[in-house]
């Protein structure tokens, strides 16, 4: 059934990615890369993602994997953090929200709120889902990857499931200037994927900040190296 | 260490994340650190941290989201550095 669920889902907002006329190009590579780096092992996996619009979690879900492996794989359909905000604006947001997996945030929130809600992202990866986060905290408004103003939130969910596998992806248009809701009709995203192993002799809050800076780190060099061949993955 | 030592520190730690310098200007105890000086509170932490190194004390998490005003951080303070008797 849950299974019948993720295919139903993902087909929906494959149909509507493909709508918009928005491409991969080397979404077959990205595929065969994510499958290697993941391999076979089950377990907790934790996805670290760059943010600069509404639609980066399910243009990463599309770039990961097709749907008939998500038949097969169902903990491959991950989890996402999404702002509460932008999923409860009506009723049809609502059901997509459900049926996306999206664990609601509440941005601005009090301290406990976003405690809490690491907890429930601990508590995913306790039972060996894949979880998509931002790092960052928020779309950047930079427009590059902030690593001046991001959140530790990250550096927290890892030191709670330190047998997770942290995965990060940087995602981009190629037409993208700046963050916004949706990216412009038809545009071609760039996805790369790389393992990242951090480790900090830090506990607490200090070892949150460490943790996350080294994972917003390497997002921020792979930013720089599509930046520096972005031309050549076309 | 006395409230007016500890209230003069925390705001020179405070003041690099101020987004609203009035009402900096004139903070009190009940100034929230969110709410009236517009700090993100994403950078609470590093505040936080700030104390630690500052004051030489250990914060978790439970009296890190305790702390909403100047005040509390104040009290905070006071609190982990008095001598123990």
């Amino acid at each position: 059934m849950s299974q019948a669920l993720i295919l139903l889902t993902y087909f929906s907002l494959e149909g509507w990615l493909r709508f918009r006329r928005y491409r991969i190009p080397a979404r077959r590579r990205i595929r065969a890369k994510f499958a290697a780096l993941v391999g076979d092992e089950r377990g907790p996996l934790l996805i670290c993602a760059n943010h600069l619009t509404l639609i980066d979690s399910l243009v990463i879900q599309w770039a990961l994997a097709p749907g008939w492996r998500l038949f097969v794989r169902p903990a491959w359909f991950t989890w996402n953090l999404a702002d509460k905000h932008n999923i409860t604006k009506n009723v049809f947001v609502r059901i997509l929200g459900y049926l996306g997996k999206c664990v609601p945030v509440l941005r601005k929130g009090p301290p406990e709120e976003a405690r809490h809600t690491l907890d429930k992202v601990a508590f995913l990866l306790s039972r060996g889902q894949s979880v998509l986060v931002f790092p960052e905290g928020r779309r950047s408004r930079v427009g590059r990857v902030d690593t001046e103003n991001f959140t530790y939130g990250v550096g927290r969910i890892v030191q709670e499931t330190p047998s997770a596998r942290v995965l990060c992806v940087f995602a981009r248009g190629l037409g993208q200037r700046e963050y916004g809701n949706y990216p412009r009709p038809q545009e071609t995203f760039f996805v790369r994927l790389k393992r990242c192993a951090p480790t900090t002799a830090f506990r607490g809050m200090r070892g949150d900040r460490d943790l996350a800076t080294q994972i917003v780190g390497q997002l921020s060099e792979m930013e720089q190296e599509y930046f520096e061949n972005a031309i050549l993955d076309r | 260490m006395d409230t007016k030592t500890a209230f003069g520190k925390i705001v020179s730690i405070i003041k690099p994340f101020v987004k609203n310098t009035t009402a900096f200007g004139t903070a009190t105890d009940g100034t929230r650190i969110i709410e009236d000086l517009g700090v993100n509170s994403a950078r609470l932490v590093d505040i936080i941290l700030a104390f630690e190194d500052e004051f030489g004390i250990e914060v978790d998490d439970e009296s890190a989201d305790r702390v909403r005003t100047l005040g509390d951080a104040v009290q905070m303070i006071l609190q982990k550095t008095a001598p123990a008797h």
